[in-house]
């Protein structure tokens, strides 16, 4: 036995294995003990079994906010193929039930797959024609086991979701990322936002006095500005937006719109403009 | 080109095959969790702060839940793995409870933890567990554990971010570790006042751990929670 | 049927992932059979191995810290044999715990030390009482301290070079008389007089070797275990906090005291120094 302590519990130098337990896949059957669960391996070739590594087609930051009577949300239409403006007119708000809006940051396939499961999962529930519909917190916690699932195996959904509802006359925002990491709060933003826009939000809540003294409108001239901050500085993002607005009476997510920008000051820095 | 027969050595990083590229699953969201028995109480406080790497996700994401009138968790480490392997705990309470028409008993629910968390041995929960709450005779008992599930029953545990701050302030408070004075038994009161210092005081120095303080007080009579202010920079 | 056919006519296009298995992630794990046989979760990479140290390694960046137990040793003589640990478990540079239970008590009869990763000590310790408690129902009669520690041995070397780390020593009376063996996660197994485990083992060794003789009386057996673990603690950094006792005799095991080595220390130094006798 190696008798030194911050050796132990660990498995060995990885440069010899000489124990030869590598593949550990042959010990299937061996163990008595039931290894339930073995190595990615693909069956028959024995190489790693390759997943998701890095997001592709990507959204930039989502943004949310609570105020007083709901929830308002808010997302570029662009996806990105690395540096590349690729698509310009997609929807990452997207309303998955009366009261409740998914938004996406990240991989958009990945993001168009987990749309299609829950929409899926409401289909099912409606069909059941049991009375009940899957609420805000709930559909909450459904993704978040879809996601740190996928994340145990190895295999995450390269996104964080942002969750926004109204549930028994509460307003709800979430997020939930690529490890299953879930959190609730009274503003999110992700990814580049989480940086430059979230600072603005808190601030917004904080001198107004939190969600309830917050109005519809306000919350909108919030968004706003956060977006046009997030448009001058976040590369990956677009000057063209949807708002969501989720309230006990239900969901609207606006038309694209853009925000007044002003350039003139790019004149008088080198190396910026002319 | 994995060849097991025996005698040979394998160095398998051979230069044909595929080097892994592996996804870290892991995120250490900080925070920080302290226990400390009492004679016919326990307190099981921890911080609410959630942070990812130098962001704040929420300022207001509990870590403590309360599993039954005697006993109370409290984890630390990656939220995803604490929230599922509370929600694991709770599940097999609620089974034990239906199995056997009577509420497990903090002792139990112990053991049942440390099995849980050695069940992952191979692909740990992230997690520092503190389990307080009352034994059968009535008294305050605290168990940690490690992230693969060894344990111990102690008087007073802190983990997670800050417990490096911590724990040699209740080793010194509580256990009257290094201290000439005689060993005394604290009252609710005092235990109170040195968790809150605890927190206050971490806050200054631990940037994980901040925002708000919840307090669980399990007692005889029930649960109770408070919910203090921290300082939010 | 359909079952059957699902399970055997995969092939890549139809294995579309629906999310179904949302509790795929716990091992088969289901509460109506958690208390059968033990079966661990793998993460699913290609090297499993390999994911493990990679997050155990002390450079990784989200460290999982295993704690550690440390010196431990254990002795036959004419009365029995003597358990002697320490109690410090440290996670990395940082001591985790000064009061570490290292004598786990398996059975009134049978005593096993903890060197190594606690949690694999306790854990597997816990399951070979299970075992124990299994054999003595099935049986009529004790299980051999020979028998245990093989049982024991047996089953971490399925396990082995998946990176358990366990150094133990089982210890009891049987038919056979005081019985002690030294079991390891490598697979060694050795039945033995005298072993001491961990990394302040060498200094327990030097202490123990000095002092040993077959025909010491209890009290002084006890005191030699107790004095080779002081230093031990003394000088090993991975040992420390106190110091737990057992003697194992024909009637079952006792505990012998626990001492804190802070106040051993001045004690010990009080004494009169001479030459080794």
């Amino acid at each position: 036995m190696d008798h030194f302590p911050t050796n132990w519990g660990n498995p060995r130098s990885e440069d010899v294995d000489s124990y030869n337990t590598y593949p550990i896949s042959s010990h299937i059957g061996k163990v008595p003990h039931s290894v339930t669960q073995i190595a990615g391996y693909g069956h028959t070739t024995g190489h790693p079994t390759s997943h998701t590594l890095q997001p592709v087609v990507t959204g930039t930051s989502v943004l949310g906010i609570k105020f007083k009577g709901g929830v308002m949300m808010a997302a570029d239409n662009l996806a990105s193929y690395g540096s590349l403006a690729r698509f310009r007119d997609v929807e990452r708000l997207h309303q998955v039930a009366d009261f409740t809006v998914l938004g996406a940051s990240g991989d958009i396939s990945d993001y168009q797959y987990v749309k299609h499961l829950i929409d899926s999962q409401m289909i099912k529930e409606y069909n059941a024609d049991d009375g009940h519909t899957l609420a805000t917190p709930n559909i909450y916690e459904y993704l978040w086991r879809v996601m740190y699932n996928r994340r145990s195996k190895m295999n995450p959904l390269w996104n964080t979701f942002v969750l926004g509802g109204v549930h028994q006359g509460k307003s709800f925002l979430g997020a939930i990322d690529l490890k299953g990491t879930p959190y609730q709060a009274p503003s999110i933003a992700t990814g580049f936002g989480s940086h430059l826009a979230q600072p603005i939000l808190r601030k917004e809540l904080e001198t107004r006095g939190g969600e309830d003294n917050i109005t519809e409108e306000q919350a909108v001239e919030i968004l706003k500005k956060s977006m046009k901050v997030l448009w001058y500085r976040d590369a990956r993002s677009m000057n063209k937006f949807q708002l969501a607005k989720i309230t006990a009476e239900g969901v609207t997510i606006s038309e694209p719109m853009s925000v007044e920008t002003e350039w003139a000051f790019a004149e008088k820095i080198r190396g910026y403009g002319a | 080109m994995f060849s097991t027969y025996p005698g040979q050595a394998v160095i398998d990083h051979p230069v044909s095959a595929p080097i892994e590229h592996r996804f870290d699953p892991y995120v250490d969201n900080g925070g920080t969790l302290l226990s400390i028995a009492g004679n016919d109480f326990c307190v099981v406080a921890a911080d609410t702060r959630q942070s990812e790497g130098y962001s704040i996700n929420s300022r207001y994401v509990p870590k403590s839940v309360k599993l039954s009138d005697k006993t109370v968790i409290s984890m630390g480490g990656c939220y995803a793995d604490c929230l599922t392997l509370t929600k694991r705990i709770q599940q097999s309470m609620e089974w034990y409870h239906h199995a056997h028409g009577k509420v497990m008993s903090t002792a139990a629910v112990a053991q049942m933890l440390s099995i849980m968390l050695y069940q992952k041995r191979f692909f740990p929960f992230y997690s520092w567990c503190i389990l307080g709450g009352l034994d059968e005779e009535g008294k305050g008992a605290v168990y940690t554990y490690d992230p693969v599930g060894s344990y111990e029953r102690e008087t007073c545990r802190c983990a997670g971010s800050a417990s490096s701050l911590i724990q040699p302030f209740l080793d010194n408070q509580i256990n009257f570790k290094n201290q000439e004075s005689r060993q005394r038994t604290l009252t609710k009161d005092e235990v109170l006042r040195i968790t809150k210092d605890s927190f206050t005081s971490a806050t200054e120095r631990d940037i994980y751990t901040g925002d708000y303080l919840e307090i669980f007080v399990i007692t005889n009579t029930g649960v109770e929670v408070q919910k203090i202010d921290l300082k939010k920079d | 049927m359909d079952s059957l056919v699902a399970k055997y006519s995969n092939s890549a296009s139809t294995s579309f992932d629906t999310e179904d298995s949302l509790n795929n992630n716990s091992g088969g794990w289901d509460a109506a059979s958690q208390f059968a046989l033990p079966s661990f979760d793998i993460p699913l990479v290609a090297n499993p191995v390999d994911f493990l140290r990679a997050h155990t390694d002390p450079s990784a960046e989200n460290r999982i810290r295993i704690q550690h137990g440390t010196t431990t040793l254990a002795f036959k003589f004419q009365g029995g044999i003597v358990v002697a640990v320490d109690s410090r478990a440290s996670g990395g540079s940082y001591i985790a715990s000064q009061t570490v239970k290292k004598v786990i008590e398996i059975n009134p009869y049978l005593l096993g030390t903890m060197a190594g990763g606690a949690a694999d000590c306790q854990y597997w310790e816990r399951e070979l009482g299970r075992r124990c408690r299994l054999y003595e129902l099935r049986n009529k009669e004790r299980i051999s301290v020979a028998a245990a520690s093989k049982i024991l041995s047996n089953m971490v070397y399925d396990y082995k070079g998946m990176g358990l780390s366990m150094g133990t020593m089982i210890t009891g009376w049987d038919k056979t008389g005081p019985q002690l063996f030294y079991v390891d996660s490598d697979g060694s197994r050795l039945r033995g007089e005298k072993f001491s485990v961990g990394s302040g083992s060498t200094f327990a060794y030097g202490v123990l070797d000095t002092g040993y003789d077959y025909n010491l009386s209890v009290p002084d057996a006890i005191e030699l275990g107790r004095r080779a673990i002081y230093h031990a603690t003394h000088r090993d950094a991975y040992s420390g906090g106190s110091i737990n006792i057992f003697h194992v005799k024909e009637s079952g095991w006792s505990f012998e005291g626990n001492y804190d080595v802070g106040a051993l220390h001045w004690e010990y130094q009080a004494l009169p120094k001479g030459p080794i006798a």
